[in-house]
């Protein structure tokens, strides 16, 4: 199906802006809701830019005593806790460069040219590798330092992306799972899928971090981030197992009958022919579990990480800031907002691109 | 007739508990034209879609080529690759170019060097009269053009039989003679062709053996002059009356 787009209709225009502002009240409310709109934005331009103290000379809340716009001030004294958490201060440098990696690998794995599975595959082993080094130091003269110190928006990022590339290879197999023409095999799936669906992220965080240790032998444990990382990508596996299952049942069984026909392989036929067409199919949900996914990262503070949220809660936990609640929630939400809107813009990107050749 | 191509024998097919096809014997000798008809919900479809194991048998055997199709599936891909099909919904990739369409299987079933497949592919999407859509996809196509390119795909394997399970059914009116010069001229350089069509015309002109089914038996079978001119049975008669009539 292809969008057709009408040409530009001056007569179109003209009807349009006849039916808007053709009588009074129409005029009057049209009038209102900008006047409205006017107000509060400028209001809101008063309070964040005009009115605004943006730095802190002497690293202290006094600048913003007795001023009526925002005090970014915080932000100039505390943006270092909010985006490293509680990341030795002399080795930030460290956690800036390994989120850095994380994003610019992530970024470079959207480009078309990326995209077969071996350079995927060395591009992500190869930034997380750089990462982990990065952040946990022992080795080249770098000191070490426990994942529990590692924090903020470096932290969101990393558990964000080792949980998305955990979590889509795994939520692949269960979909294929799922579709096992062994009954078994299926109902087994799909109980577990359920069953994964059916409980907060919050419990499972809590088991994964908590409870396994009780459970598991400690040879199996590992680390507390990595079982958090596995519980993470298993809730957005069962989900996204089902987005992509719906992709592959709205396939016409004509398509996998003629790759049959011609001879190919389970395999062959499922990465050739039906993965391909289910993500395409798949990819409006797919992009919106991505992007719901991103922000559920915040919940991991309940076992006790300082992710970005729960670091900009730190940077005006203290006395000094306290008043500065407003100016830290709007940063972080910036923050939140620019990984997101991204992600979503990359999404709209995809569907066009994917787009040729679908009929 | 020389070698067997396709050999059934006492095959039968349930869905459930319905009995599809019934005690089903047909011998299709290598190099011949079969022609299978018969009103809709007969089993025609069916019957050809069990000798590539598209739908699987629960009695009697198939042998295709000299090997029995079995629960094995080696010996299922091995009759896959050598038993091409052509769809009535084409059912071509509509991800792939009309060249990858082609060159998909020869590479990853046979085995094929992708230059020597894309050689391939373009030698058959001649014959078929469309080389120049090669790098277009299947979806900015016509139907008489995606059905030729579907044809094309299935020799690019340069199989032993081809299957038509009805070619022309989906094709606006116009499209059918392009289909169909193509298959004539696959007849006439000895492919073993097994066709489910209502074509009847083609029948006449191509087919060294029309068989009739209803209700999942093989009713009649004879060669196309007699078949046409003197039906044996009253069901083949009826059938005739009613697809000939107008």
């Amino acid at each position: 199906m292809s969008v057709t787009t009408l040409p530009h209709d001056p007569t179109r225009k003209q009807a349009h802006r006849k039916r808007r502002l053709s009588r009074p009240i129409d005029m009057a409310f049209s009038a209102l809701g900008i006047g409205l709109a006017a107000l509060v934005l400028w209001r809101i331009f008063n309070w964040a830019v005009l009115n605004a103290v943006w730095i802190s000379p002497d690293g202290t809340s006094k600048v913003c005593r007795g001023i009526s716009g925002a005090c970014w001030a915080v932000i100039d004294v505390r943006w270092r806790l909010i985006l490293f958490g509680l990341f030795p201060f002399e080795e930030q440098w460290r956690s800036s460069l390994a989120c850095l990696v994380i994003v610019i690998v992530a970024i470079l794995s959207c480009l078309p040219r990326f995209w077969r599975a071996p350079r995927l595959a060395g591009l992500w082993i190869a930034g997380f590798v750089a990462f982990y080094v990065l952040m946990a130091g022992g080795i080249f003269g770098l000191t070490s330092v426990a994942p529990e110190k590692w924090g903020g928006l470096t932290l969101t990022v990393f558990i964000y992306a080792a949980g998305m590339l955990i979590g889509m290879p795994t939520a692949i197999g269960l979909a294929l799972l799922r579709r096992s023409t062994m009954p078994v095999i299926a109902k087994i799936t799909g109980l577990f899928i359920d069953g994964i669906r059916s409980l907060p992220l919050i419990t499972i965080l809590f088991t994964a971090a908590l409870i396994m240790p009780f459970v598991l032998p400690p040879w199996l444990l590992g680390d507390k981030i990595w079982r958090v990382v596995i519980g993470f990508s298993l809730f957005f596996a069962a989900y996204e197992a089902e987005n992509i299952r719906s992709g592959i049942q709205a396939l016409p069984a004509g398509q996998e009958e003629a790759a049959k026909a011609l001879g190919l392989t389970y395999w062959q036929r499922t990465t050739r022919i039906v993965l391909p067409q289910a993500f395409r199919n798949a990819l409006p949900p797919t992009i919106n579990q991505f992007v719901i996914s991103f922000k559920e990262t915040s919940l991991i503070v309940i076992i006790g990480f300082f992710d970005v949220m729960a670091s900009g809660k730190a940077a005006f936990g203290t006395g000094d800031w306290s008043f500065a609640w407003v100016e830290v929630y709007v940063f972080v939400a910036l923050i939140y907002f620019v990984f997101v809107f991204s992600l979503s813009r990359y999404g709209a990107y995809l569907e066009r691109r994917l787009r040729v050749g679908q009929h | 007739m020389g070698e067997t191509a396709i050999q059934i024998t006492a095959m039968n097919k349930f869905f459930g508990k319905f009995h599809a096809l019934k005690n089903i014997n047909l011998t299709v000798g290598k190099g011949e034209r079969i022609v299978i008809c018969g009103p809709s919900g007969s089993g025609k479809s069916t019957l050809i879609r069990c000798i590539n194991r598209l739908e699987e048998h629960q009695d009697g055997s198939i042998n295709v080529l000299g090997t029995e199709l079995d629960d094995n599936v080696s010996h299922i891909d091995l009759i896959r690759r050598e038993v091409g099909m052509v769809f009535q919904h084409f059912n071509l990739f509509p991800h792939l170019t009309v060249l990858e369409n082609c060159t998909l299987a020869p590479i990853l079933a046979r085995k094929t060097a992708r230059a020597e497949a894309e050689g391939t592919a373009m030698k058959y999407l001649e014959r078929v009269h469309i080389p120049e859509q090669a790098m277009k996809f299947p979806g900015e196509l016509s139907g008489g053009q995606q059905q030729r390119v579907a044809i094309a795909r299935a020799l690019c394997m340069k199989p032993e039989i081809l299957l038509f399970d009805e070619p022309t059914s989906a094709l606006d009116p116009e499209m059918i003679s392009e289909v169909l010069d193509v298959m004539v001229s696959l007849a006439a350089d000895g492919m073993t062709m097994v066709c489910v069509t209502h074509e009847m015309g083609f029948a006449r002109q191509v087919a060294d053996r029309v068989i009739f089914m209803d209700k999942g038996e093989v009713v009649e079978e004879g060669a196309p002059d007699d078949f046409f001119s003197a039906p044996k049975n009253d069901r083949t008669q009826k059938f005739l009356n009613q697809i000939l009539s107008h």
